[in-house]
């Protein structure tokens, strides 16, 4: 190959690195805000929450996950603070009873029963384990939605930490931790 | 400066490099698979509250209890009920799969129910002095099965044909037993109460006959490893050497030593209470129970719940060998409820010879579908509320109700109404009218499932007796002294094991157990763990000398028929023997022992 072709080739490689590894992470994932500009530092700071005290667990063992909005009005039936986030919670959902429609990060495909309550209780392992920093936050970040699949992008990498919540990364820490794996643990 | 053509393919050969070695194609790809996993037409479960339900297994005789974890009103996994008296919390595992059935591809909800009914009602008209109109039912010992002993004492000619083994009105004492021998009975895999047999377990020693290494045999203290289709004739070795003789001719049947014989019989006699399992029919498990005194010990007499007053007019419930050959006109069958499967070569032959008419109410074309001019769809558990009768371990009398978990689909019927509608006999809510009649007996404690705690019926007011059994509670009655039952009456028909063997047929059929449900249809299937529908297994000899190899279609002959299957080649299966998975298609041409051999296709 001459230097004239060097050339072309070297800046299509190029291209093609930058298209691959900035533009396409950009443009497969589409973006939504949260509905409601929540901050988790401040609870766990100001109102000593811990995570069970809202992503609690029923009185049979299963995960509640987000809480419903009754869990919120509890306290916020009237504004606690000032923050403009706060009133306009107060305001759009508290109010007329609407329950807000959040985006989970961390859902799971159909096809995957996976129990919080072995994990958490039994296993005892810390919610940041798998959803990051998500307590530290002060805001809550864009959902990414893959445009193809549909999944969160989290499953791909959650942020905060050197892994994702893919089918590889539940047998990797399995096998890390020498626990027992079989299909059907998770696919009922 | 001008670009050339070779230029334009360096800069596609260099991007085509280049975005090899992004994450954007393997993304891609993956996210491709990912999206298919979301194509429309791919069933999404309900999302919504997640609940318990409580419901009891109809899938067996069993009658397991259930708990159901629902999620938007949608079983989604079923599990045992803890504490439970009879079941201890246990379940099969086709019990924990249960819930698929509805979805089973073999599934039908569409029939030809007016067509029938019309047909039933013409026949009906032109029945002959001599001919009956007949129902057969395949679970005995419902409130169903009260409703179709009415309908036929209500008719012209009717008679009531139960399914159902020696044992009708007595019950197997598990816990009194301390030694067991099983002619063939799979104890620990498929009979009686799994959580009840294996809470006796530790309580007796067993012995178990068998041919093939099957799972209780491995899990048995003692496995007799006899020629296949022996059963008879080791039953009736152990007779004669517990009357002192030496079963000379028994030991050469069953390959079992002489001295085995006079030890098993000794054991038998030393270490009882001792009961001996034998199929429906085997003639030689009744002698020896009553030779070794297990009638009145570990086989007792278990009364039935109590039923209305005013359902005693009925037909008695007969065998069907009892039924005159070429008498039936109008035969009606209840294969709603899995049980007993009478083989259609036993059936047809007591139909009339002109028009007959057969009608099944079923969930599947599998069973007597494939006989019948007319297939009335039926619901199938979860999705039906019936009663179930008490398990053959069962000592005490039992009233206890599947309720439906999921809705039938439309089109479906109920057969214990259609029956009775189609015998002009008028019914209302049979299940409440016998949950009334128990309560007002007073007698037995109610379990329920949700409290996991038992209370005297007679403490609970009738309408909230009614409520807990139709939230899946369990009415158990009081243990009577243990009594001695009448003589076990073998069915006619009886010992023809080995009887059909001839040199043309010398292979001796052993059935095991087919699976049922989809899910573990598919994964026996892929795993080969069990035979699937259409397979036979022979031992690699026998399968040389008849020509056939592994995975080969053949044609499985016997007296009654021939059917198509596939051969699987397993050094595990005795010599002699071809296993079979027990489905209606096998069972009508081939029982248990009897003589058969593998063609070629």
């Amino acid at each position: 190959m001459t230097i004239r072709g060097k050339i072309p080739f070297l800046a299509g490689t190029l291209i093609a690195l930058g298209v691959g590894w900035v533009g396409f992470p950009y443009a497969i994932n589409q973006r939504r805000p949260q509905p409601v500009d929540f901050s988790h530092k401040v609870h766990a700071d100001k109102a000593g929450a811990k995570c069970e005290d809202c992503h609690a667990f029923r009185e049979d063992g299963t995960f509640a996950g987000i809480p419903s909005l009754d869990k919120c009005s509890g306290c916020h039936a009237a504004a606690m603070g000032t923050t403009v986030a706060e009133r306009s919670f107060i305001d759009q959902y508290v109010t007329p009873n609407r329950e807000p429609q959040w985006e989970d990060y961390a859902r799971q495909p159909e096809n995957v029963f996976f129990s919080h309550s072995v994990h958490v209780k039994r296993a005892g392992m810390r919610c940041e384990s798998c959803h990051g920093p998500t307590g530290g936050s002060d805001s809550l970040r864009p959902y990414r939605e893959d445009r193809i699949s549909g999944y969160s992008a989290d499953i791909w990498k959650v942020k905060g930490t050197n892994h994702g919540m893919k089918m590889a990364d539940c047998v990797d820490c399995h096998r890390t931790n020498q626990m027992e794996q079989s299909c059907l643990d998770c696919h009922k | 400066m001008k670009t050339t053509r070779r230029e334009i393919l360096f800069f596609a050969g260099g991007s085509a490099v280049g975005i090899l070695m992004t994450p954007a194609p393997w993304r891609l790809i993956t996210d491709t698979a990912l999206w298919s996993e979301n194509w429309p037409g791919i069933p999404r479960p309900a999302r919504g509250a997640i609940t318990a339900r409580y419901t009891n297994c109809a899938l067996c005789a069993a009658g397991c209890a259930v708990r159901a974890r629902c999620v938007a009103e949608q079983p989604v996994s079923l599990a045992g009920v803890a504490g439970h008296p009879l079941s201890h919390g246990a379940l099969c595992a086709y019990g924990l799969a249960g819930h698929h059935l509805p979805y089973h591809p073999a599934r039908v909800t569409r029939g030809s129910e007016r067509e029938a009914m019309a047909a039933v009602t013409a026949a009906m008209d032109r029945l002959a002095g001599n001919e009956h109109m007949a129902v057969l039912d395949l679970r005995p010992g419902r409130t169903a099965s009260w409703t179709y002993r009415r309908a036929m004492a209500a008719v012209k000619n009717g008679v009531y044909v139960a399914a159902g083994g020696a044992l009708a009105n007595a019950a197997i004492d598990l816990s009194k037993a301390r030694t067991v021998l099983s002619l063939g009975v799979p104890l620990l895999e498929d009979w009686g109460t799994p959580g009840n047999v294996m809470a006796a377990r530790a309580g007796f020693h067993l012995i178990q006959a068998d041919a093939v290494e099957s799972r209780t045999a491995v899990m048995a203290d003692q496995w007799l490893r006899i020629k296949a289709g022996s059963e008879e004739a080791l039953g009736q070795g152990i007779l004669q050497a517990l009357g002192g003789q030496t079963p000379v001719a028994a030991a050469e049947a069953t390959g079992i030593a002489e001295q085995q014989f006079l030890a098993l019989a000794g054991e038998l006699r030393q270490n009882g209470p001792a009961l001996v399992l034998g199929g429906a029919r085997s003639k030689s498990a009744a002698q020896l129970n009553d030779a070794l005194g297990a009638l009145g010990r570990t086989i007792v007499v278990r009364r039935e719940a109590p039923v209305p007053d005013a359902w005693k007019k009925a037909a008695p419930a007969v065998d069907l060998a009892s039924v005159e050959d070429g008498s039936i006109r109008v035969l009606l069958i209840d294969e709603s409820a899995p049980g007993a499967y009478l083989p259609w070569s036993a059936v047809e032959p007591k139909l009339v010879r002109d028009n007959p008419v057969v009608v099944t109410l079923g969930w599947t074309r599998d069973g007597y579908g494939r006989h019948a001019q007319y297939l009335v769809p039926a619901g199938v558990y979860p999705e039906v509320t019936d009663d179930l009768p008490p398990a053959v371990d069962s000592v005490a009398a039992t009233f206890r109700m599947s309720v439906p978990l999921v809705q039938a689909p439309e089109g479906v019927v109920k057969p214990e109404e259609w029956i009775a509608r189609a015998a002009g006999l008028q019914v209302g809510d049979t299940l409440r009218e016998r949950a009334d009649a128990v309560h007002r007996a007073g007698r037995g404690t109610l379990f329920t499932y949700a409290g996991g705690k038992s209370v005297a019926a007679k403490d609970v007011k009738i309408d909230d007796f009614w409520k807990a059994l139709q939230a899946g509670a369990c009415w158990m009655d009081e243990v009577e002294p243990a009594r001695r039952p009448a003589a076990v009456k073998v069915a006619a028909g009886a010992t023809r094991q080995a009887a059909d063997l001839t040199d043309d047929l010398p292979l001796v059929v052993v059935l095991t157990e087919a699976p049922s449900s989809p899910l573990l249809s598919k994964i026996y299937q892929e795993s080969n763990l069990k035979l699937g529908p259409e397979q036979v297994a022979i031992h690699p000899l026998e399968a040389r000398a008849a020509g056939v190899e592994d995975g080969a279609r053949a044609v499985l002959e016997t007296l009654a028929g021939r059917i198509d299957v596939e051969v699987r080649v397993d050094a595990g299966v005795p010599l002699g023997a071809v296993l079979v998975a027990s489905r209606p298609a096998v069972l009508d041409v081939c029982g248990a022992g009897v003589g058969a051999k593998v063609v070629r296709a």
